[in-house]
C-alpha cells in the first residue's frame, strides 16, 4: 500500500516537474512574440534588445567553452580555446563557415588525441 | 545587402535551401548533443517520456540540462520552475530579435501561429537566421527559418529518443568532439552577424561571461549579456553620431 501511494506520488511529482519546466520557458517565448508585436522596427530598442541577445548567446556558448559539464570537462582549456581560436582565424580570412568549422573542430580533435 | 539572385526565390524554394543548409552540418551536431541529453536525462532518473517529454516541450540545452539534474535531487517544485525559467529567460530576447529578423509582423499570421512557430526557435535557429539575413530579403526570412528550425527539431528530437537507449552510442573520446561542434558553430556564425554593433556584442558578452562567471555563478549569463550588449550598443551610438557629424 505504501509503495504504492509513494509511485503514485513519484509519477505526479514527475508529471508537474515536466508540466512546470515546459510551462517554464513557454512564458519567456510567448511574451517575445507579445512584445515583438508591440516595438516597432528599426527603433533604438529594438537595436539595444538585439545586441543583448547577440551577447547573451556568445555568454552562454563560451561557458560551455570554459566550464563545460559532461564528457567535454574531460578536455583541457586549452584544447577548447585553440580549437576556437583555430575557428575565428579561419572564418575571419575565408569567410567561410563550414571550412572553419572544420579546421576549428579538427584542430581541437588533434590537441584532443596528440596533446 | 542581399544577393539580388535570392529575390526571386518562392517561400517553398527557401524552404527547401533552408531544409538542406540545416542538413549539411548543424542538425547532426544538434542530435548528437541532445543524444547527449538524453544520457544524462536518464542518468538523473527520468523515463523515456519525461527525457522525450522535456526536449519536446523546453527544447533549450541549458534549461533541460538544469531541469534533469534538479530533478535527480528531488528539488521543489518551485524551484525547478524559478531555476528553468531562469536558465531560459534568454528565449524572451532571441524571440523579440528573432521576430525582428523575420519582421514578422508583416506576415499577419495570428497570435497562435506565431507562438507555435517561436516554439522552434533556440540558439542554434536563431544564429542560423542572422546568417541567412545576409543572403536572403526579410520577406523570405520566415521561409527559411521554418524549414531550418523544423529540420533540427526532427534531428534533435531523433536525437533524444536514440539517445536515451543507446547512452553508449560513441565511444567518450569521439563524443568530446562531437559535442564541441555545436557551440563552435553557433560562435563563428554570431561572430560573423551582419551589424558591426552585434559583433560586438558577441566579443563583450563572450568575454565577459566566464569571468563574470566565478563571481556570479548561473547569472553570469544574463550579467554579461545585459553588460557585454548594453555597452555594445553604445558605443554604436557614438560611432554613429560621429560619422553623421562627420558627414555633415
Amino acid at each position: 500500500m505504501i509503495t504504492e501511494n509513494m509511485e503514485q506520488h513519484l509519477f505526479l511529482y514527475s508529471f508537474l516537474a515536466v508540466l512546470l519546466a515546459i510551462l517554464a520557458t513557454f512564458i519567456w517565448r510567448f511574451l517575445g512574440v507579445v512584445i515583438a508585436s508591440r516595438i516597432p522596427a528599426d527603433s533604438p530598442m529594438m537595436g539595444w534588445i538585439n545586441a543583448i541577445a547577440y551577447s547573451m548567446v556568445s555568454g552562454v556558448l563560451m561557458l560551455i567553452v570554459v566550464y563545460p559539464s559532461g564528457v567535454l570537462s574531460t578536455t583541457s582549456l586549452d584544447q577548447r580555446l585553440f580549437g576556437l581560436f583555430v575557428g575565428l582565424v579561419v572564418v575571419s580570412l575565408f569567410k567561410r563557415l563550414i571550412l572553419a568549422l572544420c579546421c576549428g573542430v579538427f584542430a581541437f580533435a588533434l590537441a584532443v588525441s596528440f596533446f | 545587402m542581399h544577393d539580388p539572385d535570392f529575390q526571386l526565390l518562392t517561400a517553398d524554394e527557401v524552404r527547401k535551401r533552408a531544409i538542406f543548409d540545416a542538413l549539411r552540418a548543424p542538425c547532426y551536431a544538434l542530435g548528437l548533443t541532445m543524444a547527449g541529453f538524453s544520457t544524462i536525462a536518464r542518468e538523473c532518473g527520468f523515463d523515456f517520456f519525461m527525457a522525450l517529454g522535456t526536449s519536446l516541450g523546453i527544447w533549450g540545452m541549458p534549461g533541460q540540462v538544469a531541469f534533469a539534474s534538479l530533478y535527480s535531487v528531488g528539488a521543489s517544485l518551485f524551484v525547478i520552475f524559478i531555476a528553468v525559467s531562469l536558465a531560459n529567460m534568454r528565449m524572451l530576447l532571441m524571440v523579440i530579435s528573432a521576430s525582428d529578423l523575420m519582421n514578422l509582423e508583416s506576415h499577419r499570421l495570428a497570435l497562435w501561429k506565431k507562438v507555435f512557430w517561436m516554439h522552434f526557435l533556440a540558439v542554434t535557429a536563431w544564429a542560423n537566421l542572422s546568417m541567412a539575413q545576409r543572403k536572403y530579403p526579410p520577406h523570405l526570412l520566415l521561409a527559411y527559418y521554418q524549414g531550418f528550425a523544423v529540420t533540427i527539431f526532427v534531428f534533435g528530437i531523433l536525437g533524444t529518443i536514440i539517445g536515451f537507449f543507446m547512452s553508449d552510442l560513441l565511444r567518450p573520446e569521439i563524443l568530446r568532439i562531437v559535442i564541441f561542434v555545436t557551440p563552435i558553430y553557433i560562435l563563428l556564425m554570431i561572430i560573423n552577424a551582419r551589424q558591426k554593433v552585434n559583433r560586438l556584442a558577441v566579443v563583450l558578452g563572450g568575454g565577459l561571461s566566464p569571468v563574470v562567471f566565478e563571481y556570479t555563478g548561473e547569472w553570469a549569463v544574463l550579467v554579461a549579456g545585459f553588460v557585454g550588449g548594453s555597452l555594445a550598443y553604445l558605443y554604436g551610438l557614438h560611432i554613429a553620431k560621429w560619422h553623421l557629424g562627420k558627414t555633415q
